[in-house]
């Protein structure tokens, strides 16, 4: 009920086709849209980085999420070192499929090095049929030219450019968002045999927002209506990243 | 027909590698002994002749200098001497050991005649230092004929007949038996076969001799086997001077492609696979090729699809001191429908076609690519990635999707790793999930799993030893660990089995735990 007023709230505050600002792409979740002033800015480049390497699976689930919300009719691009298809897997066009993106529309990228990476998501980027490129750059700093470059390719044509981080970096950034992701327990049905699964869930920090303050969320997946749902706030905004796994989702 | 002999090729490949003073022989192994190979004109000077035995040469004249034959390195300089040679006609074809054959027909005018053409040649193989002998005919025969034996200036069209007639057998191409046994009975010039009753000759010596003879004079047709395919759509440009810069090759290209373009055009064409030949003014030969996702014929597409080779190639490329011919050659054609002014999707389409080929352009066709669904149950062969401009327009999903939903298919992970990696696990026996697993050193400690999934190899295939999974029946199961870590883990081999080999083996094996595969 709440959640209902506060998006119609959120509505009259914000009319649709907004004039000023750039598009955004709206998450559904009014907590998460409110801090974020609508939605994910398209047209520029987010960052998402996995707490730590084990996350990388989580925050690998929370971009293509939002690839997903995002890609519509057009096409998905992933671009990826070797070295890292090699580490943590090439994504499975099966698994994909369950999530809720049609692999007919991803195309895969295998780059040797960081400079053929940008490169082709800059090309990717300028591209009309492509809403979405995932650029996934392991470790190392990022030459902050480069990602003012995607930037600026991103803004020409409004898609939107994702940098899958294994690990979440402290260096300078002109991204419009950081986010750092961890996987959080699934909200399972019941304990003993047998177990059953529920929905993914990540814990998704919001570290550094250009547009608005930052926040921490526990976000669901519903890959039967293809969008994300709030689990819970998982802690106070602005607090440090910790997890906390016994905070039992209502 | 144009047959091109270097008579003294072995010993000018030697020259040109070092400075020979003394007089220069090669030297190989024949039957039981060493014999001379090829000489030089010095040696010739001093009456020695290939076949001679290398210690009688030695006995004769110990200052020769006696280099081994080297074959390999031979055929490499010939194919290398062909592949200049491009640069007069398509169609080349080796005459091993020492020779070349050109098909000139249709572009002796672009050097203004035959008799120039020759001098171009010519002026091009004397600057290399290489002795040559070029000899232009109607047949292949009595190219190679007058080339060897005869006089190369003779040429006149339709008198191969009179050139042929006062040269010896061997000109001929015949094997050296034949031409001895032919000796024998007298028969020592092809004038001396050429009216000759048929029947007799063909009872004595063979059908192989008339052949050649027929082939030579033009009543049978003898066809060139060229080196390399020939490419339906050849453009190509001479440059009075030397081009160097990129933009002016991609320049170059351009209009090279807007004659293409044309051409295609006309027989509903479009390029699958265009390749540029550069030749470089000293004789060097640059050839890059790119692929495209779709038949292409848009001029503008082509320059651009070069321009990230060039960009990529970049080092390889090296002008040196320019290029002086370019030819744009579509290898592969394949019938595209007429170029539609589409809006909405088949414009996007477009879009993401270019996107593919400009990628592969500049990282290579192999790195970017494309998911497709196969019918198999093995989670590897059943999705799979293939470059994307080779993916039809099925691509297997639509009867994926029918399948998963028919048989109610458990979830797939969304990133799955190259090979299955080997873990070590505390399973519940005989048949559960395990209770905890150790991955690359992290332990997890399972709290919910979901499984088996039985997923068995097909039976027609024999099991396969060298892979440590092998083709055996696996369990797969989704486990979630605390702290939230989703993973697809599998156990290779059942139970059953095993046990049966512990009997065999009177040991106690543990089943082989793998992880296959993250969920999000």
């Amino acid at each position: 009920m709440l959640d209902e007023l506060r998006q119609h709230l959120a509505r009259l505050q914000k009319p649709a086709g907004l004039v000023e600002g750039p598009a955004v792409l709206p998450l559904g979740i009014p907590a998460v849209d409110g801090v974020l002033g609508g939605g994910l800015a398209c047209g520029a480049v987010h960052e998402i980085a996995a707490v730590s390497e084990a996350h990388l699976p989580a925050a690998t689930g929370f971009a293509l999420g939002l690839a997903a919300l995002a890609s519509g009719e057009k096409h998905l691009l992933w671009i990826a070192e070797d070295m890292a298809l090699l580490e943590s897997g090439a994504p499975y066009g099966a698994g994909l499929e369950a999530f809720g993106l049609a692999p007919r529309r991803l195309l895969s990228v295998s780059v040797a090095h960081r400079h053929d990476l940008m490169w082709a998501m800059e090309e990717a980027l300028r591209c009309r049929a492509v809403a979405v490129a995932i650029g996934e750059v392991r470790h190392g700093a990022l030459d902050a030219v480069a990602v003012r470059r995607l930037s600026l390719a991103a803004s020409e044509t409004g898609a939107l450019a994702f940098l899958l981080r294994a690990q979440p970096a402290h260096d300078a950034s002109t991204a419009a968002t950081r986010w750092s992701v961890e996987a959080a327990v699934s909200n399972r049905k019941t304990f003993g045999h047998p177990f059953e699964f529920g929905a993914p869930r990540f814990a998704a920090h919001l570290t550094r927002n250009r547009r608005g303050p930052s926040g921490s969320w526990i976000l669901e997946w519903r890959d039967t209506d293809e969008r994300f749902i709030l689990a819970a706030h998982a802690e106070p905004v602005a607090a440090p990243l910790r997890h906390r796994s016994h905070q039992k989702v209502a | 027909m144009l047959s091109l002999w270097l008579p003294r090729f072995a010993t000018d490949r030697i020259r040109r590698l070092r400075d020979v003073a003394a007089p220069l022989v090669i030297a190989g192994r024949r039957g039981n002994a060493d014999v001379l190979t090829a000489i030089d004109e010095a040696a010739e000077r001093l009456g020695l002749s290939t076949g001679l035995a290398l210690a009688q040469a030695r006995a004769m004249h110990p200052a020769l200098d006696v280099v081994p034959e080297d074959a390999g390195a031979d055929s490499e300089l010939l194919e290398t001497i062909a592949d200049w040679c491009l640069r007069y006609t398509p169609l080349v074809a080796c005459d091993a050991p020492d020779g070349l054959l050109l098909d000139i027909s249709g572009c002796a005018h672009l050097y203004g005649g035959e008799r120039e053409l020759v001098a171009d040649f010519g002026r091009r193989l004397a600057q290399t230092g290489f002795a040559y002998r070029i000899a232009i005919a109607g047949t292949i025969g009595a190219a190679w004929a007058a080339a060897h034996d005869g006089n190369p200036d003779a040429y006149a069209a339709g008198e191969e007949r009179k050139i042929l007639a006062p040269l010896p057998l061997a000109a001929l191409r015949l094997p050296p038996e034949t031409v001895a046994s032919l000796g024998r009975v007298g028969l020592k010039r092809i004038g001396d076969i050429i009216d000759r009753p048929r029947a007799p000759l063909t009872a004595r010596f063979g059908t192989h001799l008339l052949r050649q003879l027929d082939r030579a004079l033009g009543v049978e047709h003898e066809p060139l086997t060229p080196r390399l395919p020939v490419a339906p759509y050849v453009a190509e440009k001479r440059f009075h001077e030397p081009i160097a810069r990129e933009e002016d090759v991609l320049g170059t290209v351009e209009k090279l492609a807007a004659r293409l373009a044309t051409a295609l055009e006309r027989r509903g064409d479009g390029a699958r696979r265009i390749e540029l030949t550069l030749f470089r003014t000293d004789g060097a030969l640059r050839r890059i090729a790119a692929g495209t996702a779709r038949p292409l014929r848009d001029p503008a597409d082509m320059r651009a699809l070069f321009a990230e080779r060039l960009h990529a190639m970049a080092d390889e490329i090296d002008p040196g001191f320019g290029f002086d011919m370019a030819r744009l050659s579509v290898l592969v054609a394949e019938p595209a429908p007429p170029e539609q002014i589409g809006i909405g999707a088949a414009e996007d389409a477009g879009e993401l076609v270019r996107l593919v080929d400009r990628l592969s352009a500049r990282l290579g066709a192999q790195r970017v690519r494309r998911a497709v669904a196969q019918d198999s149950h093995i989670p590897e062969v059943a999705c799979v990635s293939l470059p994307a401009q080779m993916t039809g327009t099925d691509d297997g999903w639509a009867a994926f999707n029918r399948h998963r939903t028919d048989a109610g298919l458990a979830p797939r992970p969304l990133r799955l790793l190259a090979r299955p990696e080997p873990i070590e696990a505390v399973a519940e026996v005989p048949d559960g999930p395990p209770l905890r697993f150790k991955w690359r050193r992290a332990l997890h400690d399972i709290v919910a799993a979901e499984g088996p999934e039985r997923i068995e190899g097909a039976w027609w295939q024999e099991e396969n030893e060298t892979s440590a999974t092998g083709n055996r029946a696996r369990d797969y199961f989704r486990v979630e660990d605390k702290s939230g870590h989703r993973f697809w883990l599998f156990r290779a081999g059942l139970y059953r089995d095993l046990t049966r080999a512990d009997v065999v083996q009177g040991a106690r094996a543990t089943p082989a735990w793998f992880v296959h595969g993250m969920f999000g």
